[in-house]
């Protein structure tokens, strides 16, 4: 009597976790999920895949679906939509910080990712993904026209840059305490305070194209000396880039009280290239007390990411060629890499767990049992492959210095090209907003930055 | 037996707890800490400080002692990174000064209804001129108030400390004299519990 009670309590119990911890990804992996929006990427939008990214919205890994949806929604043009979705992300966020360190509700979903694999687990969006969110979600405001939401979205993304940088305190002391190899010594002062190696270090979680993006929104608005912070920010991590020490002399000269943008405007295109890879389930095996035990694991593939290409800008005899500022698909992998040690001690512990079940049944049920319990673990094996995949591998910039008035741009890139017809006004920021999925390429124009905030 | 019996009265339990959801009216005036976002709590205390402060500054008791100055309220900007609404901040203080008796405003949201009606008055042809607003009869406004709201938010994995900081300045629109200004600051910190649900 007393184990009929037990067993039915068990299966009642693991019927219930299954069905309670409806994170869809616990047996369909997410990256064939991203798929369906992924390809519809665009002015189209795809009324199926928003559909399922609204039902999504709803289920443990809402934030994850919330974020997907904002994207979408802003490439398919609808900001209003877009805005909505990202908000949502962000009250996920702030109950995600708020909440206590041990919950009972986790304790919960824990139990079932011992049972079943970790994507039972709710899904929690790094600090990569929330500058992003932020940062797009200061796109949506701009394309709006609400320049004061624009500026609070671009300092929540720097709020989340800072608390990245942070929690990495350590790394970067460590960085610091080698050699200060970044001969800047050319330019008299007005690199005080970079230093390459921590950029080095600092670009593998911290995001240099949304550091630029906030820069170029503080210079159009007369903010020099948030520019100026912001441009060196994105300079350290991308000391190569020629045309941000140019920024940084340029906002420099405007604190000092010059005008160096007499009788130009800047014209800024901002290119996302390609998809952020997906990560790639690994078998490994863990060894636990009764023997060898397979598991998936996450992993991100060499093959899987893309090189960079560049998007030309033409506007009569000036050309342009952007430069990746960010490089998504790092800031990913840093980020797996980070949660190795306890998906380790996860997969250890879930290893043994269905050893143990596998064994009980087999003394309990017989072969019948051991059969449905090991089809059951080989079936909810199944790596943790979850992360913001409508992202773009790279985010890349460029900008020109234009006469005012309209000016033709021809922006190309080996997946197409495109003629666009701007505004551009005297020391104002033209922002040209340039997606470019696997053969396409979105462009949008947000409306005209300048004057006094 | 008794685990399944605990488990039965554990289960009971979360369900009677689930249904005691319903609504209540609370003191619009009590102390809100929900989360260390700007609240209304924040926005009373800031106006309150804000009236309070400007009421008993000598030159501000000298200028209302025999009459009540004309002031407009720009804008108070927005320099945090949260969206909110500076204009519902600045209404309350409007409110308050008003009703002080100390001072009277005009509002510049509303000049172009203002004026739409003026127009319908003059010119429609509806309206009994007798009885019609004369145009060019309003009065000028000899202050203006205006300020910002910043914040500096710090936060890691335990901790989160926000302080926000408001200035609200009357400036003098003929001499271009700030003739008084006042600050509040409101700090809120935020730790998260060990343990919850």
């Amino acid at each position: 009597m007393r184990v009929l009670i037990r067993n039915v309590v068990l299966c009642v119990c693991l019927a219930t976790l299954l069905a309670g911890c409806a994170t869809r990804s616990l047996f369909q992996p997410y990256p064939s999920q991203a798929q369906s929006w992924k390809s519809a990427l665009g002015p189209s939008g795809g009324a199926s895949a928003i559909k399922r990214l609204q039902d999504g919205a709803e289920s443990r890994d809402g934030v994850l679906y919330l974020q997907e949806l904002g994207r979408v929604e802003q490439l398919a043009g609808d900001d209003r939509a877009s805005r909505d979705a990202f908000a949502g992300a962000f009250v996920h966020y702030q109950q995600n910080d708020e909440a206590a360190r041990l919950r009972a509700s986790s304790l919960v979903s824990n139990t079932g990712a011992l049972l079943i694999n970790d994507n039972a687990r709710p899904y929690v969006a790094p600090d990569y993904e929330r500058i992003y969110a932020h940062a797009y979600q200061a796109l949506n405001y701009w394309a709006d026209g609400d320049v004061t939401g624009t500026a609070v979205e671009l300092r929540a993304a720097a709020n989340e840059q800072r608390v990245a940088a942070n929690r990495r305190d350590g790394e970067i002391a460590d960085a610091n305490s080698g050699a200060n190899d970044l001969d800047l010594s050319r330019y008299q002062g007005y690199f005080e305070g970079l230093d390459a190696a921590a950029g080095r270090v600092k670009a593998s979680f911290q995001n240099a194209w949304t550091f630029y993006l906030s820069a170029l929104f503080w210079e159009a608005h007369g903010e020099y000396n948030d520019a100026l912070v912001d441009y060196k920010k994105a300079l350290e991590i991308q000391p190569d880039l020629d045309f941000i020490k140019e920024d940084v002399q340029r906002v420099s000269r405007s604190l000092d009280g010059a005008r160096p943008l007499r009788g130009q405007g800047l014209v800024a295109v901002l290119f996302e290239q390609g998809f952020v890879p997906e990560r790639q389930p690994l078998s490994l095996p863990i060894p636990t007390p009764h023997g060898i035990f397979v598991v998936s694991f996450p992993t991100y593939g060499l093959q899987g990411k893309p090189a960079p290409y560049p998007l030309t800008v033409r506007a009569g005899a000036l050309e342009s060629k952007t430069r990746v500022l960010a490089d998504v698909g790092g800031l990913a992998a840093k980020n797996l890499r980070e949660q190795v040690p306890g998906l380790l001690l996860r997969q250890t512990l879930r290893a043994t767990a269905k050893y143990n079940l596998q064994k009980k049944a087999n003394d309990d049920f017989g072969p019948v049992g051991a059969l449905f319990t090991q089809l059951f673990n080989v079936v909810s094996e199944q790596a943790d492959l979850r992360g913001w995949l409508s992202l773009p591998a790279y985010g890349q910039a460029t900008r020109l210095l234009l006469p005012p008035g309209q000016q033709t741009l021809i922006l190309s890139t080996p997946g197409g090209s495109a003629t666009l017809t701007v505004p551009v006004v005297e020391g104002g920021l033209t922002v040209i907003h340039v997606a470019a999925p696997p053969g396409r390429l979105l462009t949008r124009v947000l409306p005209v930055q300048e004057g006094a905030l | 037996m008794v685990r399944v019996l605990s488990m039965v009265v554990l289960g009971l339990a979360v369900l009677v707890s689930g249904c005691a959801s319903r609504v209540n009216y609370g003191d619009a005036q009590a102390r809100e800490t929900v989360t260390t976002d700007f609240g209304s709590t924040d926005l009373q205390m800031i106006a309150a400080k804000m009236v309070d402060d400007m009421m008993v500054f000598p030159p501000i008791v000298a200028i209302t002692q025999s009459r009540r100055p004309v002031m407009f309220v720009d804008q108070v900007k927005n320099k945090t990174s949260e969206h909110i609404d500076t204009e519902s901040v600045t209404d309350t203080i409007q409110s308050k000064l008003i009703n002080s008796g100390k001072f009277r405003f005009v509002d510049m949201t509303v000049v172009n209804k203002v004026r739409q009606q003026l127009e319908y008055q003059q010119d429609s042809g509806m309206v009994d001129q007798s009885t019609a607003t004369q145009m060019g009869r309003q009065i000028g406004a000899e202050f203006m108030l205006y300020g910002n709201l910043s914040s500096i938010v710090k936060r890691d994995d335990s901790t989160k400390d926000v302080y926000y900081k408001f200035t609200l300045k009357m400036l003098n629109i003929q001499t271009g004299i700030i003739e008084w200004s006042g600050e509040k600051e409101i700090r809120k910190t935020r730790k998260r519990t060990l343990f919850g649900l």
